[in-house]
């Protein structure tokens, strides 16, 4: 039985690289792809210098929230804050110098000691990846730095109570110490409940990586498209009576069936290892951080993808159509899944929508992956996912697939 | 070349309402070429895709070598080979390469497939060609591989599914002359045509299928039996003057048992040419239509067609 599956597996792989147009989707584009959507070679996070994203910021009130709120900033592994005057800032942000422009208005500080609505004025150029990317840093930061900021209110509010301050530089220090002081009780807390990450989980949480984000997507468009194509391998021996002629050979349909998905796969297994190795080399993307995990999903999400081109088999009856058909489902599901852009521009309606797609999985745990250190643990919710896909079209492929 | 190793009884298959095949009895014994000729839409193909597992039958029975259809399918399908009336093959592939895939399928492996494909490509006479691609054959060579793919496995009972359509007369003639060679070489052949010379040239017996009915069956001496003394009168007119359509014009001359028009020529059965011919000459005359060539023909399988069905095999 093996024996026959390899040679249907060869046999497949020999008509499909018999036109040098082949090469076109299996290797240029894809390589083609990557490199222009990611913004040129080695722009990886795992490459020489500072590659965070920049983010301009006017400091027009000077308080000592307004300070924290900067070192907070400063620290993030996903900005790099350059500190400008207004108009210089304004005028940077004009020639697109920077995706984002913060201005922390003057009274800020004093909108926080006193409890009321402190606004900041963040300024995003749009459709921007790395301006989505700034945003999210922005409000981690105001996050972070909130709680002690509410600890150390409640303080200021207490102790004015008891005796007033003999003057505003005597309210701010106080309400800095305290603030300081909830911090490290903060930092402190006892947990009751741990909660474990890997290190890199936890040191590079909430990373946009444009390569990293543009290597798998592209991986996942330029593989899924060709194993959508299995639909038409079908149904040309169908047409060509080239099934007629095995079926009367003493081959099983089970084996014929197991030798062209067999052939599929592992040529869309060596694509794969080539885009991860462009990935690693040219791109300077981390794929390396799980092995084991990044074998999980590129095997789940190979599977489900060739699962689902024997299902569309069912469904055409020329190659023509499931060629066409192919490229359409392919390109439209590969941009719905996010393999082209975040799936955090699309509105939340539609963020949750696409989860009813393969792509979207396969995106989602190989981002988690390469962008956010996930290990095997944390991605085996998406390989699941896609395991399930996987059986459920090949059940549905099976059953109506039509050997006449 | 007495026991068959095919027999079916009562063979029928239904699509629905339509029954393409209306239960149909014949044997094939071992060693000889068994040709089932009929016209097109007769029911061969139907009847060769039950033989060889494709189709199911939705009745009677049918038994190869002992081995029972559908039940004993992955038996019977080691010991036939079958040629499909279209062209099966990869034409991306080399047709090396082919008859190794096809080889595999098989069941052969390492050198005994490739002594194999040496020996059918020889056989097909296409070696200087072997490292080709299909694509770049003709008509006729791509005929010769379909096959050879058949003959691979040196098949017990080989099943030619109308082989020769469409190629010209110098590739149909070497593949006619091969199947004579299987046939001596002691290869059992179950021949599907429409082509009455083919199967006069061919057969050792022959059955004649029509809408789904097997109408005749025998040997071309015991068929030729059966239209008697009846002759065949082909009457050719000038260029101008369409012979379709007149063929009634001929039905009442005294003689004539039967006339139909075929390829632009009025063919009619008669009990005797010599004293037919005046008359038909007469008639013909009489309607406008020039004569411009009388050919008399012996007894043959268009005969018996003709005679059985009232129609020309290609009508």
């Amino acid at each position: 039985m093996f024996q026959k599956m390899t040679a249907l597996a060869w046999k497949d792989t020999i008509i499909r690289f018999s036109s040098r147009t082949e090469l076109l989707f299996f290797l240029i584009l894809p390589l083609v792809f990557t490199v222009l959507l990611s913004g040129g070679v080695g722009t990886g996070q795992t490459g020489a210098g500072d590659n965070r994203i920049v983010l301009l910021v006017v400091n027009q009130d000077g308080s000592e929230p307004a300070n924290t709120l900067i070192r907070a900033l400063a620290a993030s592994d996903v900005v790099r804050i350059e500190e400008e005057p207004l108009a210089e800032a304004e005028t940077r942000f004009a020639d697109e110098a920077a995706p984002a422009l913060l201005v922390i208005p003057a009274g800020f500080g004093a909108a926080v000691l006193d409890g009321s609505t402190a606004v900041l004025d963040l300024r995003q150029l749009p459709n921007n990846n790395n301006a989505n990317a700034a945003d999210r840093a922005v409000q981690t930061a105001v996050s972070d730095i909130s709680a002690p900021w509410i600890a150390a209110r409640a303080s200021l509010q207490e102790a004015e109570q008891l005796a007033p301050f003999a003057d505003d530089a005597a309210r701010q220090a106080y309400f800095q110490q305290a603030a300081d002081l909830a911090a490290a009780l903060l930092a402190d807390e006892p947990q009751r409940v741990s909660v474990t990450q890997p290190e890199a989980a936890l040191t590079e949480a909430n990373t946009y990586d444009q390569a990293a984000h543009q290597s798998a997507g592209q991986l996942i468009t330029w593989v899924f498209i060709p194993l959508l194509g299995t639909s038409a391998l079908l149904a040309f021996e169908r047409r060509y009576g080239t099934l007629r002629r095995l079926l009367v050979t003493p081959t099983r349909k089970a084996t014929y069936l197991l030798g062209t998905i067999f052939g599929q796969f592992s040529t869309a297994v060596v694509q794969m290892g080539i885009l991860v190795g462009f990935g690693i080399v040219v791109m300077g993307v981390n794929w390396g951080r799980s092995p084991a995990g990044l074998a999980i999903m590129l095997l789940t999400f190979g599977l489900s993808s060739v699962a689902f081109g024997v299902m569309m088999a069912t469904f055409v009856k020329t190659e023509g159509q499931a060629n066409n058909l192919s490229i359409m489902l392919g390109m439209s599901m590969a941009l719905l899944g996010g393999c082209w852009f975040p799936i955090e521009l699309f509105p939340p309606a539609v963020q949750t929508a696409v989860h009813v797609l393969p792509t979207t999985w396969a995106m989602q745990g190989l981002a988690d992956l390469v962008m956010r250190g996930a290990g095997v643990a944390e991605i085996l919710p998406e390989a699941a996912v896609l395991s399930g896909f996987a059986v459920v079209f090949f059940v549905v492929g099976i059953v109506r697939f039509r050997y006449e | 070349m007495s026991e068959p190793i095919l027999t079916t009884k009562d063979l029928q298959k239904s699509y629905g309402d339509n029954q393409a095949v209306k239960g149909i009895t014949f044997s094939v014994l071992r060693g000889e070429i068994f040709s089932l000729l009929g016209p097109n839409g007769a029911g061969k193909t139907t009847t060769i895709s039950m033989l060889s597992c494709l189709l199911t039958p939705t009745g009677g029975t049918a038994v190869i070598d002992n081995h029972a259809i559908p039940q004993d399918s992955l038996a019977i399908r080691r010991i036939i080979g079958v040629v499909p009336q279209e062209i099966a093959l990869y034409d991306e592939l080399t047709a090396r390469q082919n008859l190794q895939f096809w080889g595999q399928m098989y069941d052969m492996k390492g050198k005994a497939l490739k002594q194999r494909v040496d020996e059918v490509l020889e056989q097909v006479a296409l070696s200087d060609r072997a490292n080709d691609r299909v694509e770049t054959y003709s008509g006729g060579m791509k005929r010769r591989i379909n096959i050879a793919v058949g003959l691979l496995h040196k098949p017990q009972l080989l099943f030619m599914d109308e082989p020769t359509v469409g190629i010209d007369p110098q590739s149909r003639r070497r593949i006619l002359d091969m199947v004579r060679d299987l046939r001596d070489e002691g290869m059992t052949v179950l021949y599907t045509t429409h082509y009455m010379e083919e199967a006069e040239e061919l057969s050792d017996r022959v059955g004649i299928i029509d809408h789904g009915r097997l109408i005749a069956l025998g040997t071309q001496e015991e068929l030729k039996q059966v239209v008697g003394e009846q002759e065949t009168v082909r009457l050719n007119f000038g260029e101008g003057h369409e012979a379709n359509g007149h063929a009634d014009l001929f039905n009442g001359v005294d003689g004539v048992l039967a006339a139909t028009s075929l390829d632009g020529e009025i063919v009619l059965s008669v009990k005797e040419a010599a004293a037919v011919l005046p008359a038909v000459v007469t008639r013909a005359n009489s309607a406008g239509l020039p004569i411009r060539a009388i050919e008399i023909e012996e007894p043959n399988l268009e005969a018996v067609f003709l005679h059985l069905t009232g129609r020309a095999l290609r009508d």
